[in-house]
Order: C-alpha cells, then structure tokens, then sequence
C-alpha cells in the first residue's frame, strides 16, 4: 500500500513536471516575451488549422529536435558528449523529491504525506544534486571539443560554485527561524500567515533568488552562454534530443526553484489567514475521507498556483534585465550576496536569542 | 596640437537606493509587467468593440510592409512601354558586377537601339544586391525592385533569365524617379 | 537487501577509486573520483548518516571536485602515455605488491582471530543534522574551531601566494 501510493507520488510529480510543466515553459517563454515586448508571438503551428494561440509549438519544436541530426564534433570526446546533457538533466529533476507539495491528510484512517522523500537533511539533499547539475556544463563543455564550450564550461564552473556557496548561507536564515532542515516541517510550521518566510526572511529571500537564478544560469547571470561573447557557451556543440535536455533541463530547475521559494518563503502549501484544521472542518458535512480529500487538492492546487507566480516572476526578470558582465557577476556573489547573507545569519541569531528565550 | 582627448561625462551619480540595485530591477519589472498584463488582456477590448491592439507585430506572409523606394531588392530589366526591354547589352553591369554574377549574349537587332541581349541571365545565388549594376546603366535599363523573396531549394533555379527578370516600365516609375534624382548629383 | 547494496557500492567505490588511478586522461580520472565520492556517500546512507551523505556529495563530490576539473581544464593536461617500463620498476612493483599482500593477509588474519564488537542498536534519532550539530558544537567544538582557524590560514597564505605573482607581473 505505501509502495502504491509513493508510486503514484512520484508518477504525479513525474508527469506534471515532465509532460506539463517544462513543455509549456517553452511556449511561455516565448508568449510572455512577447506580451512583454508588444509582440504576438509564437502563434503558426497548427493541427488542421487551429493553432491554440501557439500551444503547439512545444510539440513542433519537439518533433523538429528529434528528427534533427545529432552531431558530435570531431576529436570529441563522445561517451562524455553524450552523457553530459543526462548528468545536467537528471539532478534537476530529482531536486524535485524532497519539495513538498501537500500537507499531512488522513484519507481512510491511513496517514498520507505529500512529499515524495521526507529526508531529514532536506534541502542539504537539493543543494547536493544542484552542485551535480555543474558537472553537466562543465563535461559538455569540455567534451565538444570547441574553445568557446570550453570558455562556457569555464565561466558556469567558476560561477555555479561562487553561487552554490551564497545560496547556501542565504537560507540558513530559515532554517535557524524554523528550527529544521526538512522541507516539511518548514511548509508546516508556516500554517500562520505572519510566520511566512517572506516576512521573517526578506532579505533571505531576495538574496536566495538571485542566487538561485544565478546557479540555473538565466538571464540576468548567463554569462556561461552569452551569446553575443561565447555564442552558446558549453552546448554550442549540442543538438536534436541532447540540446532539448539541456533546455528542459533549465526549465525544470526554474520550476525546482519556484518550489523551493515557494516552500521557504511563500507558506508551500497553505493558504494565508486560513488552516488547514478550519479548511477541513468547511468540508465536514461530506465526511472525514472526502473533507481531507478535498482539503488536499485545494492544497495541491495553492501550491502550483504558488509556482506558477514564480515561474512568471522568474521569466520576468530574465526578459526585464539586461545580462551582467562576468567581472560583475563574480562580484556580486562574493562581495555582496556572501557577505550579506553572513551579516543575515548573524542578524537572525541574535534576534532569535533575543526573543526566544 | 593634437586631437584632444575629450573626456565623456557619463551621469553615474547614482543615489544610495539606485545602486542597491533592488528597487530599479522593480522598477523595471513594473515596467514589462505593466506591457505584459496590458496585453494580456488586450484582446479582450479587441474582441468587444473592434479596437486595434497596440502590438506591431506584421504577421509577415499575408501582411507586408512598403519598403521606401531606395530600397535595393533583386534587380530587374526594364521592359519599355514600347514592348521592348531598354537594354543594349552594352555590358558596363557585367563588367562592374562585384560579384560576377551577370552575363550578356549580345545580338543585333533591326530596331533603332540595333543590340540587343539575347539572353541576359543573372545568377541571384551570386548576387550580392550592391545597385552598381543599376548605378553604372546608361539606359536606365537595369533597376534595383523590392522584391527580396529569392530563396529556392536548388542552385540551378537560382539563375534568373531574360524572361525572368523583365517588369514592365510602368510599374517602376517610382524607382525610376529615385534613382535619377539620387544620381543626377553626379551629373550623368 | 542492505548488503547487496553496500557490495554494489564498495565494488563501486574500489573500481572507480583504481581506474582514477591507473587512467591516463586527468578529466576521467577526476570524474572517477567523482563517482568513488558518490558511492562514498551512498555508503554512509546505509550507515544511517544522512546529513555526513549530503555533505560529501555536496563538499567533495560537488565543490572540490568541480575546482579539480576547473584546473585540469584550465591547464589543458592532455593524456600521458605510460613510461617505458624497465627491469628496475618491475622488480619494485613486485616487491611492493609482495609486501602489501603480505601486510592484508596478516591484518586480515588478526581481525578474524579477534572478536568483533557486538552491534549495539543505534539511537533513534542517529545521524541526524541535530545530533550531528550538538556534537560538533559541544563535545567536538575545539576541533571544529581549529580546523576553521586552519582553512582560514589556508586561504589566507593562497591569497598572499597569488597576490605575490600578481605584484611581480
């Protein structure tokens, strides 16, 4: 029975993110710049002339990058070439695991937790597959045989690590207000409106999505591709399946990092000024099962409205900034973000031992 | 004395919430934001009462834009009113063509101009759109058209024929215009 | 179930650790390491230490490993090929093969003679970040300060070694 429901768990989390979520991320990309710049937009492909403002796109795009050649380059190194894209694609996708999207509901007497794998170490476990997702970059880079991959490779090397450490002590902010790694006991322990992480963590939070944005590599911190510079940086050498894993790979660490905000900052699952326990009692006339049941995908649907802002947020701010210069990238994260998160963290302590005891 | 070094006064004086670099990324979110909801919700006015949307976009194969009349497409042989192309396949384009992409086979002919081109072919795979060729013609015989749909699947339909490139006189009286006033600068 | 997998992650750990070795490439001998790291972690999973899993992915496989590559790229160490062998360097590997071998069997025959200690059940909450914490903050607190006083002088002396070439350039 646990193995069934973890099962359909993880099948949920699988086909939203992989079938829904990062296809359509393209045709937002595209739509919202669009919308943004005064434009239409993607809007041609169609299915027996109905074009569903542009939704097909996703679809065309992936019929054309699968029956497109894959080329290796010459004097590649091609077991590395290939598996380079999966070791970028596959810690992206697994960060997802330990974000929770739910509560805790009691549906048939039986306990049913909304989170794929409740680690102890939480968000310890999604920092460590992050810090992974570099090896992608860096073997792509290194493997196509092609100076400018290798400049890329070079540049998101040196930048992911100054940001995995800023990214780090941004948030520790909030594990030492909530006084725990796991993703679930923070979602939990934000069931008050005014314990929001935003609230408690403002600065964290800024810092914290700036430093995400950066370790996925986007606009405004791409400077691993640049195209004007490094034409592409690390994929140049990329094509059909294996350039799309990369791609995907980007839109599914946008939507990690939508729930992760989303968890730390934003009260995860629940809805402001509203328990779960007052939610559940609402929907009592229809039985316990079906008020828990309901309760829960309300709760489910809270938590994918939550990312789905800060998708929009995210794609926002990459198509409002202009990229930075590599010199003020690396300044950025040392100079400024690390210091500051330190001065956060001190700042945190000292008022929790003020008020605290 | 020496060029002197002018010195560019940048405006960097940024204030203290300027250069903490938050609120003008705000600002600028407002801004595309603020593009973004507009549009979003632009077509609905649109639908309703027929108002034009603010979106510039020219939906390309169906709309088309005027280009201004100095505008160089593919050239193009004058066909005179008369019926006859204007060209005496005196050769000064194949001879200026930068990019060798003209050639001429001269003929005589009982009309007044006695030279025709029999075949007067120009491979648009070569061409590289200069407007010498238009330029150096004392005839006037040789315009630059707005036509920039020259793409073709194989090399061998790139090359344009006499037949091919002939336009009738009337149609190009705008181009014609431009181009003697552009060059009678140069007293031809 | 836990024994197969520690067996498939030690023979992970130990066949990576010696292609790292014996490969001529750096860059695939540092993505061996990686993947020794990987296993290393996977083994402290099965010791129930979570916390010590997720920092060694995320310290050395993640961060060190990544400075490891970043260098090797950076200098563009290509492939070595392997020196020509000779009478002198085989009779020594022999040699050191010999007297390691020796060594194992010896270690291995006083551990079997001796009795192991009985596993004790471990406490609830082992391994977790919390305990983890509380010890190195408490009974583990002069280590752990020295050993940041150490990377400190670390960092402190590569500056100064860098900073010394940039002013003579």
């Amino acid at each position: 029975m646990d193995l069934i429901i973890d099962i359909i768990k993880i099948l949920f989390i699988f086909t939203l993110i992989m079938g829904v979520f990062s296809p359509i991320l393209g045709w937002v990309e595209r739509k919202q710049s669009a919308l943004m710049q005064d434009r239409v937009g993607a809007n041609r492909a169609d299915i027996f002339g109905f074009t569903m403002i542009g939704l097909f796109h996703p679809l065309a795009d992936a019929l054309k990058l699968m029956t497109k050649e894959d080329f290796i380059p010459q004097g590649a190194n091609k077991v590395m070439h290939t598996i380079a894209p999966f070791i970028s694609f596959v810690p992206a996708l697994i960060a997802f695991a330990v974000i929770p999207f739910g509560g805790e509901y009691i549906i048939h007497g039986k306990e049913i937790n909304l989170v794929i794998a409740d680690l102890d170490v939480g968000l310890l476990y999604i920092f460590a597959f992050a810090s992974l997702a570099t090896y992608g970059a860096v073997i792509a880079g290194w493997a196509s045989n092609n100076n400018w991959s290798l400049l890329g490779a070079l540049r998101a090397s040196a930048q992911m690590i100054s940001y995995e450490v800023a990214m780090g002590l941004t948030i520790i902010g909030v594990f030492m207000v909530y006084g725990s790694l796991k993703l679930t006991e923070i979602g939990a322990a934000q069931e008050d409106f005014f314990k929001w992480g935003i609230f408690l963590q403002p600065l964290g939070f800024v810092m914290f999505l700036a430093a995400a944005i950066a370790e996925n590599k986007r606009i405004p911190f791409d400077v691993a591709e640049a195209e004007p510079e490094i034409i592409a940086g690390y994929f140049l050498e990329y094509s059909g399946m294996k350039f799309i894993m990369f791609w995907m790979a980007e839109f599914i660490e946008i939507i990690t990092i939508s729930g992760i905000v989303t968890t730390l900052f934003f009260g995860g699952w629940n809805i402001p000024f509203v328990p779960t326990a007052t939610l559940i009692s609402f929907f009592s006339s229809l039985g316990d099962t079906w008020a828990n049941i309901i309760t829960m995908l309300i709760h489910i649907g809270v938590f994918f409205s939550k990312i789905i802002f800060f998708i929009w947020l995210q794609m926002t701010i990459r198509w409002t900034l202009p990229r930075f210069r590599y010199d003020q990238v690396m300044k950025l994260g040392w100079k400024i973000l690390l210091p500051l998160s330190l001065l956060n963290i001190f700042v945190t302590g000292v008022v929790i031992l003020l008020f605290k005891k | 004395m020496a060029i002197g070094i002018v010195k560019v006064k940048r405006n960097v004086k940024m204030t203290f919430w300027e250069r903490s670099y938050i609120p003008e990324v705000l600002r600028g979110i407002a801004i595309t934001s603020r593009h973004f909801f507009i549009n979003l919700v632009g077509f609905i006015p649109a639908i309703l009462f027929g108002k034009e949307r603010k979106i510039f976009t020219v939906y390309y194969p169906e709309e088309r834009v005027k280009y201004p009349d100095a505008y160089r497409g593919r050239p193009i042989l004058v066909l005179g009113d008369d019926g006859v192309e204007k060209c005496v396949a005196c050769g000064l384009c194949e001879r200026i063509c930068p990019a060798f992409c003209i050639s001429i086979q001269p003929a005589e002919t009982e009309l007044d101009k006695e030279r025709y081109p029999e075949t007067f072919t120009i491979d648009q795979s070569r061409c590289i759109v200069c407007g010498f060729c238009e330029e150096v013609c004392p005839k006037e015989a040789i315009l630059m058209s707005q036509d920039t749909e020259i793409a073709d699947y194989d090399r061998k339909k790139m090359l344009y024929r006499k037949e091919d490139l002939l336009v009738a006189e009337k149609d190009l009286r705008m181009r014609q215009a431009y181009v003697r006033g552009a060059f009678a600068r140069w007293n031809y | 179930m836990e024994l197969l997998a520690f067996y498939i992650l030690g023979a992970g750990a130990v066949v990576t650790a010696v292609m790292m070795v014996i490969h001529r490439n750096p860059i695939v001998s540092a993505l061996n390491l990686i993947f020794t790291m990987f296993c290393l972690a996977g083994i402290f999973v099965l010791l129930n230490a979570h916390f010590m899993a997720a920092i060694q992915i995320l310290v050395y496989a993640g961060a060190i490993m990544v400075l490891f590559i970043f260098v090797i790229m950076l200098l563009n160490l290509r492939g070595e090929d392997w020196p020509p062998l000779t009478w002198k360097k085989l009779l020594a590997s022999f040699i050191g093969i010999l007297f390691v071998g020796y060594s194992l069997i010896k270690i291995i025959g006083i551990f079997r003679g001796s009795m192991l200690p009985v596993a004790t059940p471990l406490p609830e909450d082992f391994g977790t970040t919390r305990i983890v914490g509380e010890k190195l903050f408490t009974d583990f607190l002069l280590p752990f300060e020295v050993t940041s006083i150490l990377l400190l002088t670390a960092i402190v002396g590569a500056v100064m070694l860098a900073k010394m070439k940039i002013d003579k350039g």
